[in-house]
């Protein structure tokens, strides 16, 4: 029936109804040619009986008297009855006293009578007989009959042929009905059918199926439409859920832009100010750049008038003058000094880096180098526990953080056994670099300033003197180098300088 | 078995020049009349008398007058015979005794010594339920019933229905479809 599965439910109405109906059909057709085969061929053996009776009853007397040519007239009378093949009338003998054949057959005659067929007997195509003849009780001969089937045949095919028309009448009839009361189930399932698909197709959940009858179909219909009831309901709820969620989400979204459009505007405002900021910065460096370029000139000749006062008049001058006068000289000298770290700032905030691959190890190596003879004057330990990384950075930039660290952790020492520790501090990122002393430290509440220019925490003379200027420019460096620098330090005890540069390290 | 025993004697006939003469007794029918007394047995089963009381007990007389030709055959196939309820008897009948006692008779055979007075014999038993059967030629002209005739060896007959009518005898359908007519034998 696999077939079936996917046809139209009308076609499985109407296949349904007529397969029942034509096996239904075929059956009682089938009973009434086997019952009438059954019954042509009754018939046919008590006609054969019959016959045999009458023509036993005529052949006594010919029998008796001996006359087979009376007995021959009477079997040719069976020309007549034209399913008999052949006849025949054995004697008391069991001779063969008269016989017949129908016209145009050569069928074998038994040449004596089977006394054990005394009923009708069929074979395959005819049907056989012997008769005892019997007079007053006396059994005085034989009748023997022979007829074919063909009567039977013709009945079969008469009623094959009545059969197989109302086979095809009722079959159309049949159809016709089943094609009109097949509505009566598929009408409704259909209509359903298309209102679940209208209600799927169109998400209208207002659609109701009608219902045409109080049958379970009936019930499905109702069924359906309380399903769909259902669903509306369900549906009107969701829609109205999603309905504020929508109306709250508009809100929320209307606040966000509100803030967003806050912090943009903060943001621009932020922007502005940094402008305004490096506006300011660089007119600052400039202005350093050109006060103190423009200061220089006149301290030059301040300076070498001094000295040529001093080569000149000096015998002229009294003791207190010439010590005023070298006073006076010193002071430009420092005054030139100041300048140049003025400069020399100033240069380091508004030169662009040249960045490169810098090994640290190198740049270290050459301070040490550099400042070499101090070192050893000193008697101090540079120690570097670790080989230093390589990065990316300003190599001369570099080398004057380095350079400005270790000389601030020799000069301020008064320990007799001074070292200086540079490293790097393992698994940071970016690295941590640090410079670290055993020197004499920083109070704690100088700890913010030390970064100040021109800021010294000692008499000019102590620790070796300076402008003060160069902690203030291994800030700039590394801030140019876009990292951060800071200390930490014990009274008494050293001092750690920390560093990191993140120019693309 | 009247048939078979006919054949059986017919058969043992044909064995006679083998046979001595003493074994078959002094009164064997010659083949002819071995035929002509299964015959006239035959009739009794083909005639109904009229008159018969249904189921008559009393013995049906077949009688022949003159000198028999029969002999031991007839009673041979009679003996024992019943036709209908009645048992059957054979009879000879002198020439001598009085026509009257043939009244008695069912079945008459008048033997060919009889020729001189058959026209008497069938008067005395006209409109008599007596069945007449003779080989007498003029039998039938004569008011007999039945009269034997020979065509070749074989042995026909000829039936006069209406004289037997008049004795009230009827004679059944198929004896008289196998009798040649009464205008044949004469």
């Amino acid at each position: 029936m696999g077939f079936l599965r996917d046809r139209p439910i009308r076609q499985k109405l109407v296949l349904i109804i007529m397969l029942v109906t034509g096996e239904a059909l075929l059956l009682a057709s089938a009973g009434m040619i086997v019952s009438d085969v059954l019954r042509s061929r009754n018939d046919l053996a008590r006609d054969l009986e019959i016959i045999a009776a009458i023509i036993a009853d005529n052949s006594t007397a010919a029998l008796q008297f001996d006359q087979a040519p009376d007995v021959a007239a009477t079997l040719e009378a069976l020309e007549a009855q034209r399913s008999i093949v052949t006849a025949a009338v054995y004697d008391e003998k069991r001779a063969l006293f008269a016989e017949y054949r129908r016209p145009g057959t050569s069928r074998p005659i038994p040449r004596q009578p089977d006394r054990g067929a005394r009923r009708a007997r069929f074979g395959d195509d005819s049907l056989a007989l012997f008769r005892p003849i019997m007079l007053d009780g006396e059994e005085i001969g034989t009748v023997y009959l022979e007829s074919d089937l063909s009567e039977i045949e013709e009945s079969v095919r008469a009623q094959s042929l009545t059969v197989l028309s109302v086979l095809v009448i009722s079959g159309l009839l049949a159809l016709a009905l089943s094609s009109g009361l097949q509505r009566l189930i598929s009408r409704p399932i259909l209509a359903l059918a298309e209102t679940a698909r209208a209600v799927s197709e169109r998400r209208d959940y207002s659609i109701r199926a009608r219902k045409t009858s109080s049958d379970e179909l009936g019930q499905l219909v109702e069924a359906f439409n309380d399903m769909l009831s259902q669903i509306q309901r369900r549906d009107s709820d969701l829609q109205s859920a999603k309905e504020e969620l929508e109306h709250r989400v508009e809100e929320r979204t209307l606040e966000l832009r509100q803030e967003l459009l806050e912090r943009h505007r903060a943001e621009r405002e932020l922007a502005q100010t940094n402008v305004e900021l490096e506006q300011s910065n660089k007119e600052l460096d400039d202005f350093a750049y050109i006060a103190s370029h423009d200061l220089k000139e006149p301290l030059r000749g301040i300076h070498n008038y001094s000295v040529f006062l001093m080569e000149d008049y000096a015998d002229k001058l009294d003791a207190d003058g010439r010590a005023k006068l070298e006073t006076l000289t010193r002071l430009t000298r420092r005054m030139e000094a100041l300048i140049d770290s003025l400069l020399h700032f100033s240069r380091v905030g508004r030169v662009d880096l040249a960045v490169d691959q810098v090994d640290l190890n190198d740049i270290v190596a050459e301070v040490v180098d550099s400042i070499g003879i101090n070192l050893k004057e000193s008697d101090i330990q540079v120690r570097v526990p670790r080989p230093l990384p390589t990065v990316r950075a300003d190599r001369a930039r570099v080398g004057e953080i380095f350079y400005n660290l270790m000389t601030n952790a020799m000069k301020y020492n008064d320990k007799p056994e001074k070292w200086i520790e540079v490293g790097c501090k393992e698994g940071t990122r970016p690295p941590v670099f640090y410079v670290r002393d055993n020197g004499i430290g920083i109070p704690q509440k100088h700890i913010d300033s030390v970064f100040r220019i021109f800021k010294r925490l000692h008499a000019r003379e102590k620790f070796g003197g300076g402008t003060g200027a160069g902690l203030t420019i291994a800030k700039k460096i590394v801030e140019r180098h876009n990292g951060r620098i800071w200390v930490e330090s014990a009274q008494g005890q050293g001092t750690t300088f920390y560093f990191t540069l993140d120019q693309g390290a | 078995m009247a048939l078979l025993r006919r054949t059986v004697l017919l058969a043992l006939l044909a064995l006679v020049p083998l046979v001595p003469a003493a074994l078959l007794g002094q009164r064997a029918a010659s083949p002819e009349y071995q035929v002509k007394a299964a015959f006239l047995y035959n009739f009794t089963k083909f005639v109904e008398w009229l008159d018969a009381r249904p189921g008559e007990r009393s013995p049906l007389r077949l009688c022949v007058l003159g000198n028999d030709p029969f002999g031991e055959t007839l009673d041979g196939i009679v003996f024992g015979e019943m036709v209908g309820s009645r048992p059957l008897l054979p009879e000879r009948v002198d020439a001598g005794e009085p026509l009257n006692s043939l009244r008695s008779c069912q079945v008459l055979f008048v033997s060919r010594s009889e020729r001189a007075r058959v026209r008497e014999v069938l008067e005395s038993l006209a409109e008599t339920p007596v069945l007449t059967v003779s080989d007498l030629q003029g039998f039938l002209d004569a008011g007999g019933h039945i009269q034997f005739v020979m065509q070749g060896n074989k042995v026909r007959f000829a039936i006069d229905q209406a004289a037997a009518e008049r004795s009230r005898l009827r004679i059944s359908s198929k004896l008289l479809r196998l009798a040649l007519s009464p205008s044949e034998v004469r």
